[in-house]
C-alpha cells in the first residue's frame, strides 16, 4: 500500500473527509484519535502491510507520520 | 478427585489458565502433556509442576492437518490420555468495522478448528482411555454480549455449540465433554485487553464483576472438578466461572 492509500485509510478510520490527512499532524491535536481509532489502526496495519503493532508501540507515536513509519509504509518518515 | 496417575494434555500450558490448569493437575498426581508453541515456556511452566512423568509437547494448534498424527505419535509413547483441557487460544479486541477476513480466519483456526481437530484426534483408536474427559475453556462472552469482540465472543460461543453436540456423540464411548465460561481473569490475555483500554475503562470492566477479576486458579479448579471423577455425570454442559458477570 502506498503512504497516499494509507492516508485515505486513516482518514476513514478516524471519519475525516478524504484527503484530510497529510503525516504532520500530531496525534494529541486529533480529537478523533480515541481507542477506537487505535484499533483500527492495528487492524490496518496488519491487513495491508502484514505489520504486527502493539498497543504499547503506538503510545509512543506522537504523529501520523509516526503511525505510518510503525506500520512499515513505503515513503513514510518521522 | 481420582486423578492419580491420569494422563491429561493440556493446551496452552505454556500461560495463564493452561499453565495453572497443569500445576493444579499436577498437584493432584496426574501426569500433564504441555502444549504449545514457545517450548521454552512450556519448560517453565514444567519446573512448576509436582511429580514426574510430565512431558513437554511443544506444537503449533494452528497445522490442524498435523494434529491428528502428532497425538497419535504423543500417545503411542504416552499412553492412551483420560483427558484433554484445550485452553490455547486468541484473543481480538476489534470493532466489528474493523475486523478483517484475515484476523477472523486465524482467531477461529485457533480457537475453534484446532478444538475440533484435538478432540478428532483423541477419538482415536487407542488415543484415550476407556473413560475420559474433554473440557473446552470458552468464555462468558459467548454468552452474553460485549462490544468489540464479536469475533473472539463468536469462537467461544462456538466451543459450546460444539461441546454438546460432541457430548450426545460421543457419550457411547464414555468421552465427556464441557465447557468452562471464565469472564475476565487475572491473565497475560487480560494484561493485552487492558492495553487496548483507557485506566476508566479497564476500572469499568473489573466493575462489571461483582466479584472482582478471576484469578487462573479459579478456572484451574473447575477443570479439575470436570475431568475427575467429580464430574463423573455431567456432559454438554458450560460450567460459567466469572464472578457474577452474567448474574448482572
Amino acid at each position: 500500500m502506498t503512504r497516499e492509500e494509507f492516508l485515505l485509510e486513516l482518514d476513514t478510520i478516524l471519519d475525516l473527509p478524504a484527503g484530510t490527512l497529510k503525516g504532520h499532524e500530531k496525534l494529541e491535536k486529533l480529537e478523533q484519535w480515541d481507542s477506537t481509532a487505535l484499533m483500527g489502526f492495528i487492524a490496518l496495519a496488519d491487513t495491508n502491510n502484514g505489520a504486527r503493532v502493539s498497543p504499547r508501540q503506538i503510545v509512543n507515536c506522537s504523529t501520523i507520520a509516526d503511525l505510518l513509519s510503525l506500520a512499515g509504509v513505503a515513503g513514510s518518515s518521522s | 478427585m481420582g486423578l492419580t496417575g491420569s494422563i491429561i494434555l493440556v493446551t496452552g500450558a505454556s500461560s495463564g489458565i493452561g499453565r495453572e490448569t497443569a500445576v493444579l493437575l499436577s498437584s493432584l498426581n496426574a501426569r500433564v502433556v504441555l502444549v504449545g508453541r514457545n517450548r521454552e515456556r512450556l519448560g517453565q511452566t514444567l519446573s512448576g509442576l509436582s511429580g514426574e512423568g510430565h512431558r513437554v509437547a511443544a506444537f503449533d494448534l494452528a497445522r490442524t492437518e498435523e494434529i491428528p498424527q502428532w497425538f497419535r505419535s504423543l500417545a503411542s509413547d504416552m499412553g492412551p490420555m483420560n483427558g484433554l483441557v484445550h485452553a490455547a487460544g486468541k484473543q481480538l479486541t476489534m470493532p466489528v468495522r474493523f475486523v478483517t477476513p484475515q484476523a477472523t480466519d486465524e482467531l477461529l483456526r485457533t480457537n475453534l478448528s484446532s478444538a475440533i481437530m484435538l478432540v478428532r484426534a483423541f477419538c482415536q483408536k487407542n488415543c484415550h482411555t476407556a473413560t475420559s474427559s474433554v473440557v473446552f475453556i470458552s468464555s462468558v462472552v459467548g454468552l452474553v454480549g460485549r462490544p468489540d469482540t464479536s469475533v473472539y465472543s463468536a469462537s467461544k460461543a462456538a466451543l459450546i455449540g460444539l461441546s454438546k453436540s460432541l457430548a450426545v456423540e460421543l457419550a457411547t464411548e464414555r468421552i465427556r465433554v464441557n465447557c468452562i465460561a471464565p469472564a475476565f481473569v487475572q491473565t497475560e490475555m487480560l494484561d493485552e485487553a487492558r492495553e487496548m483500554l483507557t485506566p476508566e475503562q479497564y476500572k469499568a470492566l473489573e466493575e462489571l464483576h461483582p466479584l472482582g477479576f478471576g484469578t487462573a486458579r479459579d478456572i484451574a479448579n473447575a477443570v479439575a472438578f470436570l475431568l475427575a471423577d467429580t464430574g463423573r455425570w455431567i456432559t454438554g454442559s458450560t460450567l460459567v466461572v466469572d464472578g457474577g458477570y452474567s448474574a448482572r
